[in-house]
């Protein structure tokens, strides 16, 4: 008879206990780790839709600008300086902007909004503006008329979840519409026809605007309308125009959607009186790997004089970064309770298991079984039952969070709501299994740690001469 | 050859109100193949003279030489190791593991000395054969009454051939019939294996088939008879 044989038959000499010491291991790592993951990866999603959408992952600014972001802090951008910069190994392209505020007015409503003076070609490199142009919009009139359509019951019970919402791809809309493959052909035809939204962009020399999805409902705008800008330009001018609104796009983060106008980098320099200038360049990058980041504003700041300065995405996103903090140390803190909740179960359990079995150590330490030896097989099955719940909890984790992955959840009604009031959007994407696994891991092991080196002093603690008698 | 010698040995226990000297100044000694009952009105000294010779607790004085080995020399877990050698424990109850079958009992301590497998196997097979259980070696402890789990740990007691056999009241929980059963089989193989038992008793049926009655009162030997 092995140890291990041994322990393994003491595993499962009270099966319930076992089992239900286990299970306990079981569902705080399973709940932990999908708390963590949804955590992580909605963290995840809203950092790369803002990135991706906005501000890219670095951007040149004037030191002054990244302080108070005003069109006054603006600065010359030269060819010169964008291919010496364009000559660095990581970076692909610079992408001038112009980035100010507005007032914006359409009818009788007016919105504060972002002005975005961008290129038109070169900006679809770093928020691929292009792709984001609205293809799809359901209508309350275009749900209604599907729904007396001959679309099938799945579909016509999910349209009513999605009125109002805008679509800029095929993709979203299938996982939104939970269409398969096999649906495309008789359903996105239909789509296409009743929801098919009639977009377009601007030319380079075009006096035109883009707006966001949100913005466009708000101010009850159309492509071909006209949109009034009012704000300041350089040096206190004033600055007002009147804009066609050549396209309508939808931006993922819904406190961009709401109140963005683009303009192009040249119609924007006319609005501002900033012939020639730029508030800040993006730095379309080719490896955007935190280290690779890191290292690229390194370089580039020695290259570059003051008051101009390189800022990655944090700098730029603070309030996000920090407020995405504040969440994940409350989410931290919730499983550290459910752990320590969870650890004091386990430990009563063991030390139940340790009293209960005084009488039975005592024996086999007089007959003559060493201390150590006996201290490995409780210890090998205060193991295995830790293992037990830990792999199967981990393992029960990845499909949950594979599939939510790629099939985020979504909010809809109030919760929706609440979320894009935040500025955020309402879905929870999971994060693949990743570091946080190691985490989790390694805080579970430590627990079982403590209790097996509980267990080991408490045997070699055993008077036999008690024991025998207990 | 003496197998056990106890000299002036002395036990007294100081974490009681008043200093209880529970073994005082006894001296005997055992030889080869005796058949020894230690008797006494309760709280003579009977179980702490018993652990004391099998060095599961220490002497406060005296010397206690078990083949040759001074127990007082021996460290804790030397003790463990001499204990698995040399001593064979049957305890009042709750003697055997219970998630091993009566095979596996008694083939713990084989194990514990790493006998090989098949000469563990026959040696098994013919304890479970001498103490009547040759059909019930896969039986759990629970499955089994109590004069048979008695019975399995008599033969896990000596199935690696210790020095003596130490049972602390081995029958008090059975009935007259398992108990006349256990005594029939402790003194087969007292004569066939030239095993020593010493065993402590209140049962004056059991005092009647000793071949040796040591007789405690407060510590103290008042007579050592052999018949
Ligand atoms: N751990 C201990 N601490 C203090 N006193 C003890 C301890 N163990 C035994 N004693 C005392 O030593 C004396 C002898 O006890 P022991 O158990 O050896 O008697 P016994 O002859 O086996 O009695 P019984 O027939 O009731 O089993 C008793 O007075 C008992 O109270
Ligand atoms: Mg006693």
């Amino acid at each position: 008879m092995k140890d291990y044989q041994l322990a393994w038959k003491n595993l499962w000499r009270n099966r319930r206990r076992t089992m239900i010491t286990a299970a306990s291991v079981f569902f705080a790592v399973f709940f932990a780790l999908v708390m963590r993951s949804f955590q992580l990866g909605t963290y995840d999603h809203m950092f790369k839709n803002v990135i991706e959408s906005y501000t890219g992952y670095l951007q040149i600014q004037d030191s002054a600008f990244a302080d108070e972001p005003v069109i006054d802090n603006c600065f010359v951008l030269s060819d010169q300086q964008v291919s010496a910069l364009e000559a660095d190994k990581n970076i692909d392209k610079v992408i001038p902007r112009i980035e100010s505020f507005a007032l914006a007015a359409s009818g009788n409503r007016t919105q504060g909004v972002i002005v975005m003076g961008i290129d038109p070609v070169l900006e679809n490199e770093v928020s691929g503006i292009k792709d984001r142009l609205v293809k799809y919009r359901f209508t309350p009139e275009i749900v209604k008329e599907m729904s007396e359509d001959s679309v099938p019951d799945k579909i016509k019970k999910l349209l009513p979840l999605f009125e109002n919402e805008s679509y800029s791809s095929v993709g979203r809309l299938m996982a939104d519409l939970d269409l398969k493959e096999s649906d495309t052909a008789v359903i996105l035809p239909l789509i296409r026809k009743k929801a098919s939204f009639p977009n377009g962009y601007f030319g380079e020399t075009s006096p035109g605007v883009l707006i966001g999805d949100k913005l466009s409902v708000y101010l009850h705008l159309n492509v071909g309308d006209t949109l009034v800008m009012v704000g300041q330009g350089y040096h206190a001018s004033s600055a007002a125009a009147k804009y066609v609104v050549d396209g309508i796009v939808k931006l993922p983060t819904p406190d961009i959607d709401n109140k963005i106008v683009y303009l192009t980098v040249n119609s924007a320099r006319l609005f501002y009186d900033t012939p020639g200038m730029v508030t800040s360049a993006v730095l379309d990058i080719k490896d955007n790997s935190e280290e690779a980041i890191a290292e690229t504003k390194t370089r580039i700041s020695s290259t570059l004089s003051s008051p101009l300065k390189v800022l990655v995405w944090q700098e730029m996103n603070e309030i996000l970064v920090n407020q995405m903090e504040a969440d994940s140390k409350s989410g931290l803190i919730m499983i550290g309770i459910l752990y320590l909740v969870i650890a004091f179960g386990v430990f009563g359990t063991v030390l139940m298991m340790m009293s209960e079995r005084k009488r039975e150590f005592g024996m086999l330490i007089s007959i003559g079984m060493q201390k150590r030896r006996l201290a490995k097989v409780v210890s090998i099955e205060l193991i295995l039952m830790g293992l037990l719940g830990l792999i199967t909890g981990v393992i029960a984790t990845i499909p949950f969070a594979f599939y939510f992955n790629t099939h985020p959840i979504r909010f809809t009604g109030q919760m929706a709501r609440m979320y894009e009031d935040y500025g955020f959007e309402p879905v929870m994407p999971f994060m693949l299994p990743d570091t946080y696994y190691l985490w989790q891991t390694l805080v579970v092991l430590i627990m079982l740690v403590i209790a097996v080196f509980f267990c080991i002093r408490k045997i070699y603690r055993i008077n036999v001469i008690n024991a025998l008698r207990a | 050859m003496n197998v056990l010698e106890i000299n002036e040995v002395y036990k007294t226990y100081h974490d009681t109100e008043v200093a209880v000297t529970a073994v005082n100044g006894v001296t005997l000694s055992f030889e080869r193949g005796e058949f020894a009952a230690v008797v006494g009105p309760s709280g003579s000294g009977k179980t702490t003279l018993l652990n004391l010779i099998g060095g599961l607790d220490q002497p406060t004085d005296g010397e206690i030489i078990v083949a040759g080995h001074r127990l007082s020399e021996l460290r804790p877990s030397e003790l463990i190791d001499f204990r698995m050698e040399h001593v064979g424990f049957v305890f009042q109850s709750y003697n055997l593991i219970p998630v091993l079958t009566a095979s596996e009992n008694i083939g713990f301590i084989m194990n514990l000395q790493h006998w090989p497998a098949d000469k563990r196997k026959k040696r098994t097979d013919e304890l479970l054969h001498s103490v009547g259980l040759a059909d019930r070696g896969n039986s759990r402890p629970s499955q089994l009454s109590g004069g048979q789990q008695q019975r399995v740990a008599v033969a896990r007691a000596l199935a690696t051939r210790p020095e003596f056999i130490l049972a602390d009241e081995p029958t008090a929980n059975l009935d007259s019939k398992s108990t006349d059963t256990l005594l029939d089989i402790m003194e087969k193989l007292n004569r066939d294996e030239e095993m020593t038992f010493i065993f402590s008793t209140h049962d004056s049926r059991v005092v009647r088939r000793a071949r040796r009655i040591i007789t405690l009162e407060d510590g103290r030997v008042v007579s050592d008879e052999r018949r």
